[in-house]
């Protein structure tokens, strides 16, 4: 799963090494809010999940493992 | 019943002393009872408007809860499920609690839609079949719309939306939410309350405390300064202009609408002042609703400051909803393709900004003139996002530094400006006016002989009123730069010695019974906002 996050990461934001992070995407604003609002929808599309209002915090979407984990939590509910 | 007459006065002190008399698991009873006299008093028989929403709100909340229970109820019971069996179990729930809440939205808003906006269709309707030749075929109907109906839609809706998400549980006794959707200080203009912040606060019941009580009091009472003291004085002059324009030209039409601008602001803020002041009384915290506005330095952060809660609403209830829907992601999946990623990404959203800024025109009032409004603030906030690169590489080429002061303030004077210029729309006639008004700024633009003849003295405010009016605004200023860089002025003053104390509290109290605009021609109490 998180190397297709990554992928999905690396179409939206080709400028950023997502394997190698050593900043937070959003607390140090590496990402903008229509980079977010592209990669839910990526991602809702990928795995066939619905990633609400209330799940668009910083720390859902900080790394790659965030994510993932934050798709593995709505997967499973 | 309006905020800004004895009658209320006597009905607030009133309810503030049985609300601390009783016990504290009935106060709430007493907000309920009050807040329907209120109502009762304003809308008369419009009041079962308000019940009707409230029922309805209310049953779509508890309908889509229990399912909601159930569902997870169910899962939990059957473990033993597949995941492909849990997801079609979820998406069949999810289905009919969406058709649930889009049942209850469209009741709620066939309401506002129906008394509001019914003539502004009818009448638009009946003037294109008039281009055809086709005889007026939908009637105007003379419709009342209820105080604050606007406001509530919106609470209701957003209510009903954060019960289907599951933010939080729906409310289980019918009476107090009857409370939540009547709070009398705030059902007139807001601030547009969210369940999960307003309503175990009017439910549990507050003990009396003095200094609570003090410094709700002074912002209450610097709220009606706002209000009759600057926004009924400067209301005078924008009147005289607004309803003359034709008269005037050049840089005294801008100032007009610069006026308006400050009028509307020290109305609204003021109000929001007085309904928070009064609300702290009685223990009970609303939202904030205004963060210095006019220290902004984009349309976009000035909307971050001005009627924070309907901003709040938008995005959480219009733009993100459409933001990330299928449809959203499918649009920005192509325009990424088109347009390469930092172009594309950007179109799905503006589609929904331009949706929400559309719809806060429209929220407005039942004109073109305040879809321009939205549309107008819409466009730069649109155009800033769209063009940031060039402006920073603009700015790098003639070596601009952000940090400094210069720039800050041509931020701020030039948000200003075109804060200004929407104005036109939201206060002339009508749209037409609005364009006139705008196109008239330009002719002898640089003519300031204005303000040494008597053109000043023409707009009905004599030399004591200009003066008063200058010396308020300065102070509102003051207040606001103060707020700005985090001084808390009633802890300030509360710190100070009993006679200096006093002495601002007088110094109020007068500025109100002395400076504020009573008597025939002031409309001093009617909020504009009220009227939206």
């Amino acid at each position: 799963m998180r190397e297709k996050v990554i992928k999905i990461l690396e179409d939206i934001r080709a400028d950023i090494d997502f394997n190698h992070l050593t900043q937070k995407l959003i607390d140090d604003e590496m990402l903008d809010s229509f980079d977010i609002i592209s990669i839910v929808g990526e991602l809702n599309e990928a795995f066939d999940v619905d990633i609400s209002v209330d799940e668009l915090l910083p720390e859902n979407f900080n790394t790659p493992d965030a994510m993932v984990e934050l798709i593995t939590k709505l997967q499973q509910e | 019943m309006t905020f800004v007459s004895a009658v209320f006065g006597v009905f607030f002190i009133g309810i503030s002393i049985l609300y601390f008399c009783v016990k504290r698991e009935y106060r709430w009873i007493v907000l309920l009872f009050g807040s329907y006299f209120f109502y009762w008093m304003s809308s008369k028989s419009l009041t079962v408007v308000l019940l009707f929403m409230t029922i309805v709100t209310f049953a779509v909340g508890k309908i889509i809860d229990a399912r909601n229970q159930k569902s997870a109820a169910y899962l939990k019971e059957h473990g033993e499920l597949q995941s492909g069996e849990r997801k079609a179990y979820k998406n069949n729930c999810k289905k009919i609690n969406t058709r649930i809440l889009i049942l209850g939205i469209l009741l709620d808003l066939s309401i506002l839609l129906f008394l509001k906006y019914f003539n502004f269709f009818s009448d638009n309707i009946n003037e294109l079949l008039g281009w055809f030749k086709i005889p007026a075929g939908v009637p105007t109907l003379g419709l009342l719309v209820p105080i604050g109906l606007s406001f509530y839609t919106l609470q209701a809706i957003a209510y009903m939306t954060d019960v289907y998400r599951g933010k939080y549980r729906a409310d289980r006794n019918f009476f107090q939410f009857m409370l939540f959707m009547s709070y009398f200080p705030q059902i007139v203009q807001g601030p547009i309350a969210r369940h999960d912040h307003l309503a175990k606060q009017l439910y549990e019941g507050h003990d009396f405390d003095y200094q609570r009580c003090t410094f709700g009091l002074q912002l209450a009472l610097w709220g009606l300064i706002k209000k009759l003291v600057i926004a009924d004085r400067l209301a005078v002059p924008v009147n005289m202009i607004f309803n003359n324009y034709g008269n005037y030209s050049g840089l005294v039409v801008l100032l007009a609408a610069f006026g308006y601008g400050l009028q509307v602001y020290a109305d609204f803020s003021g109000g929001m002042d007085l309904v928070r002041g009064l609300s702290q009384i009685l223990g009970i915290e609303l939202q904030l609703n205004f963060k210095q506005p006019y220290f902004a330095k984009s349309i976009e952060e000035f909307w971050r400051r001005w009627h924070i809660t309907l901003g709040a609403w938008m995005k959480d209830y219009v733009f993100y909803p459409l933001s990330l829907s299928k449809i959203s992601g499918s649009i920005g999946k192509k325009t990424r393709k088109i347009f390469g990623n930092n172009i594309g990404k950007k179109i799905p959203s503006f589609i929904a900004m331009f949706i929400v800024y559309f719809l806060v025109g429209f929220w407005h009032g039942p004109e073109w003139k305040y879809i321009a409004y939205g549309i107008w603030n819409g466009i730069f906030i649109m155009s800033g996002i769209l063009l940031e690169e060039f402006y920073s590489n603009t700015k790098k080429k003639l070596g601009i530094q952000e940090e400094r002061y210069s720039w800050k303030a041509f931020q701020t004077f030039r948000t200003i400006v075109l804060c200004s210029v929407g104005r036109f729309f939201s206060r002339a006639d009508n749209l037409l006016a609005a364009f006139l008004m705008i196109a008239s700024t330009l002719k002898g633009f640089s003519n300031i002989a204005f303000l040494v003849d008597r053109t000043l003295i023409n707009l009905g405010l004599d030399t004591a009123d200009w003066v008063v009016l200058c010396i308020m605004l300065l102070i509102m200023l003051g207040v606001d730069t103060a707020h700005e860089k985090g001084i808390k002025i009633r802890q300030a003053i509360a710190g100070q010695g009993i006679v200096f104390r006093w002495l601002i509290y007088y110094a109020a109290i007068f500025a109100v019974i002395i400076f504020g605009m009573y008597g025939s021609g002031y409309d001093s109490a009617s909020f504009i906002y009220q009227q939206f």
